[in-house]
């Protein structure tokens, strides 16, 4: 059996679909037994829906870049 | 996006709309930039975007939907950064930097490999209710300016970008062994920040 360091080691690859079917199941087989690599494993996935929900900086220059490349495409398409 | 919804902001574009350059720009410059910085560095990023885009609208009308818009983009930037400002990166790719809340490592698991110090309850279960502490979430954007150039970039792209891991590979040029090892040491990192504030409320 997995132990649990190996688990933490594997988790990234467990999360993005990495590992083969041996060692995804070594993973979920650890995981049956193990509440606390459960958990972990459970806040390993709210930080990554934490981290795609978390606000981009707003783009300063916006309309600015907007209205240039407008402009250029505009040039750009005459030549 | 889908594939429709590309070619209608395309056609926007082509037209001319304002509102569409608005558009493009607001939707997809924060993962050119991200592209951008992994290959080329913080101090020539935000050239390396400028000359992507000047790419993008003259060669807009050639755009062919064999690939979606975002990969487009995210390729013209890969290479207007690669053909100016590729470094050396080979040997500092894998290079490692402490992060302020530390990571997750070998000194939480006893000698047998279980854990010394197991993972304890959070207060919130939710990504709303985690945000909605602003001091928690400036400590997050600290950790994440933190990581090394390379560990940064692959975890936005993966997680904010939502980009898949052999598309980071096919992008940055790097191995999909090094992929892994990258997000993983990054991911470990931001963990230990949010482990940090549940414990202490502090960042």
């Amino acid at each position: 059996m997995l132990t649990c360091k190996e688990q933490v080691a594997r988790s990234s690859d467990f999360l993005d679909g990495q590992l083969n079917v041996r060692e995804r199941f070594q993973v979920r087989h650890h995981l049956l037994f193990c509440p606390n690599c459960r958990r972990f494993l459970k806040q390993m996935r709210l930080m990554r829906t934490t981290l795609r929900a978390m606000p981009e900086p707003p783009i300063a220059d916006l309309d600015e870049i907007a209205l240039r490349l407008a402009h250029e495409q505009q040039m750009f398409g005459k030549d | 996006m889908s594939a429709a919804d590309d070619a209608l902001l395309i056609q926007r574009l082509l037209a001319g709309e304002q509102r569409a350059y608005r558009e493009l720009v607001s939707t997809y410059q924060s993962a050119m930039r991200a592209v951008a910085y992994a290959i080329a560095g913080s101090r020539h990023a935000d050239e390396v975007v400028q000359e992507a885009w000047l790419a993008v609208v003259r060669n807009l009308a050639k755009f062919q939907a064999r690939s979606s818009l975002k990969t487009w983009l995210l390729t013209i930037t890969a290479n207007a950064a690669k053909t100016r400002y590729k470094h050396n990166r080979r040997e500092v790719l894998l290079d490692d930097l402490p992060s302020p809340h530390g990571t997750l490592g070998d000194e939480r698991f006893a000698s047998d490999g279980h854990w010394r110090v197991a993972p304890f309850a959070w207060h919130e279960d939710t990504p709303e209710a985690l945000l909605t502490e602003n001091e928690l979430r400036e400590c997050l954007e600290h950790t994440l300016l933190t990581l090394p150039q390379l560990q940064s970039s692959v975890l936005l792209l993966r997680e904010r970008q939502g980009l898949e891991v052999e598309e980071i590979c096919n992008l940055l040029e790097i191995s999909l062994s090094n992929v892994r090892v990258l997000l993983h040491r990054a991911r470990l990192k931001v963990f230990a920040t949010v482990e940090h504030f549940e414990e202490t409320g502090e960042c």
